[in-house]
């Protein structure tokens, strides 16, 4: 059985760009220990690792392609108003190449 | 005269009549609006309301929605009016665009009057998560009780009488058991059946357009509205559309209604099993074939904890774009990375963080297969065992509820494995794509509690046949939760 340690949950959440307290931390490790349990049991299921993985309810067959009609893209302004920092029409963000 | 507490329906024929004008309700409903105490809205639309109700076209009078007050989720896009998803997030972030379900029903002569609370990012059961705090139920005066979620706020809206119909989403069964616990009608249509676009993504292969409304009609008049492909959204269906109020008045004679049995023993609530019971028995005498079957109870036990992995997963990559670059609140820092992480740090809950890391840890390299590539190959035999059922049924019937609404004390989204079966199977309806009702089936303790009958997809007229039928034996219809109850 997989043992999931406060480090890798740690690293899981910087990977995906956010922190908790260590508390949660904790509280995440106990929650993990029923939903490995819950995917064990899982396994036990008879045919459940020869079972073709379902990705969606049901196929969708989509052969259709928009017409090549020009249209004109949203209304900048309204789209950088949305936006915490502007400048000159653009979004800033803290130099990236130093 | 009071006409929000009213059907769809007898709102249309009073426009129609002249007794009242679409002004009129919406004045109605934006009073009822600011004076709700359940925490339902996030932003009542009261300026944007007026202004739309002011220009419908009066040659359009002739649609069932025209002038008719609707609430919607507030994780559905609206032009020019703010949408958080109930996630500190997204505070101030306004859409420049309207979901495809919005221009729907405003083309139909609806009007937006509120947007409505929700667990945060409708990631929850419990409709206390998002961050204006818990949403109560209607029915219950002293506030201790959930109405559920996540669709919370669009729950009690319909409960509360202050409009007649309102739009949730349902990925696991975000709109058909608040339902239950709030006495409404909760349909969640086919995947595909209804366009997506704008709706923001929790679980893309789970994810599904729903509704409340307050009886079986009403929820075939929305249907109408609101089914149809969409060239927008690439997983909407080309399947005709019906007039899924044409069959409603269908006998059940002949009809053949699976009851899974694993499903109603788990269940120890006797005012639920004896309700149920009696609906049996009074839909067998009106000529239905009703039987029990059976699941595999280890298939059964593994929806939840399938669902969690799947919609865990999915969530952490459609909710990546939730950074404070783009749009939303915006913490600083040095680089844009410290940027991200601060403001994703700040911006999110702790119980949205916590599902975010079951999702990313299931997609490391060295867990996916044994998690979340097992949780995909499981679901397979979830549906296909549901599906199997449908070769010889034509619907499911189940209590959708193993309670009446749970108190709010205590009621924590833990991955507890009480109720593991009878509090959450419906999500197998999100995983197979099938159409899917709530409707009221009884009270407990002055509580609302419902049945939830499953079809096989695309078969929403035959679903709402059924569901039409139950209603009658039951009696259960236009339930308004009222003042002093």
């Amino acid at each position: 059985m997989k043992t999931v340690t406060k480090d890798v949950l740690k690293s899981t959440a910087n990977k995906l760009m956010f922190d908790m307290s260590d508390e949660q931390y904790d509280q995440l490790v106990e929650e993990f220990d029923i939903l490995i349990k819950q995917m064990n049991l899982i396994g036990e299921i008879e045919g459940v690792d020869t079972a073709e993985p379902m990705t969606f309810p049901f196929d969708v067959t989509n052969d259709y392609l928009r017409d090549d009609v020009a249209t004109l893209p949203e209304n900048k302004d309204e789209v950088l108003r949305n936006a915490a920092d502007v400048v000159d029409g653009q979004i800033r963000l803290p130099k990236v190449v130093k | 005269m009071k006409y929000m507490n009213l059907s769809i329906k007898e709102i249309h024929n009073a426009i129609i009549k002249g007794e009242v004008t679409p002004i009129e309700l919406v004045k109605e409903a934006i009073e009822s609006c600011k004076k709700d105490d359940n925490n339902s809205f996030e932003y009542i639309c009261e300026k944007e309301a007026f202004e739309k109700v002011s220009h419908l076209d009066p040659s359009k009078k002739d649609s069932l929605l025209y002038g008719v007050p609707v609430v919607i989720k507030d994780n559905y896009s609206t032009k020019d009016i703010p949408t958080t998803g109930s996630s500190n997030i997204l505070n101030g972030y306004v859409p420049i665009f309207s979901s495809e379900v919005v221009l729907r029903l405003e083309k139909a002569g609806a009007i937006v009057v509120a947007k409505a609370t929700m667990d945060e990012l409708a990631m929850g059961g419990t409709g206390t998560t998002g961050h204006l705090g818990t949403t109560y139920n209607p029915w219950d005066k002293s506030k201790t009780h959930l109405i559920g979620g996540s669709s919370a706020g669009s729950a009690s809206s319909v409960a509360a009488g202050i409009v007649p119909f309102s739009i949730g989403s349902d990925t696991g069964d975000s709109v058909r058991k608040p339902a239950s616990y709030g006495g409404l009608v909760g349909f969640k249509p086919s995947w595909g059946r209804i366009s997506r676009f704008g709706l923001f993504p929790f679980a893309t292969s789970l994810d599904h357009v729903a509704y409340f409304t307050r009886n079986v009609e009403d929820s075939a008049i929305v249907l109408n509205v609101l089914a149809g492909r969409d060239d927008k959204d690439f997983s909407s269906s080309f399947k005709p559309v019906e007039d899924y109020t044409a069959r409603l008045n269908e006998s059940v004679k002949g009809k053949k209604i699976a009851v899974i049995k694993e499903i109603v023993e788990s269940i120890s609530n006797v005012s639920i099993k004896q309700a149920f019971n009696k609906n049996i028995t009074a839909l067998i005498n009106q000529g239905a074939i009703v039987e029990g079957v059976s699941i595999d109870i280890k298939l059964l036990k593994a929806i939840y904890p399938t669902y969690i992995l799947i919609s865990c997963a999915e969530s952490t990559s459609n909710n990546a774009n939730l950074d404070g670059v783009n749009f939303g609140p915006r913490e600083p820092g040095e680089s844009f990375e410290e940027i991200m992480t601060n403001t994703r740090t700040k911006g999110f809950s702790r119980l949205i963080k916590r599902r975010f890391v079951i999702g990313g840890y299931s997609l490391l390299r060295e867990n996916q297969e044994e998690l979340f590539l097992r949780a995909q190959k499981c679901r397979r035999l979830i549906v296909n065992a549901f599906n199997k059922i449908f070769e010889k049924y034509d619907a499911i019937y189940c209590p959708a509820s193993p309670t009446s609404a749970p108190l709010i004390r205590g009621s924590s989204d833990t991955l507890s494995d009480e109720y593991l079966i009878a509090d959450n199977f419906m999500a197998f309806a999100n995983m197979g794509g099938f159409p899917s009702i709530t409707v009221p089936l009884g009270f407990d303790d002055n509580l609302p509690f419902g049945g939830n009958l499953t079809g096989k997809p695309f078969d929403e007229s035959g679903v709402l046949a059924i569901a039409k039928t139950i209603e009658n034996l039951t009696g259960l219809k236009d339930l308004v939760a009222k003042e002093g109850e």
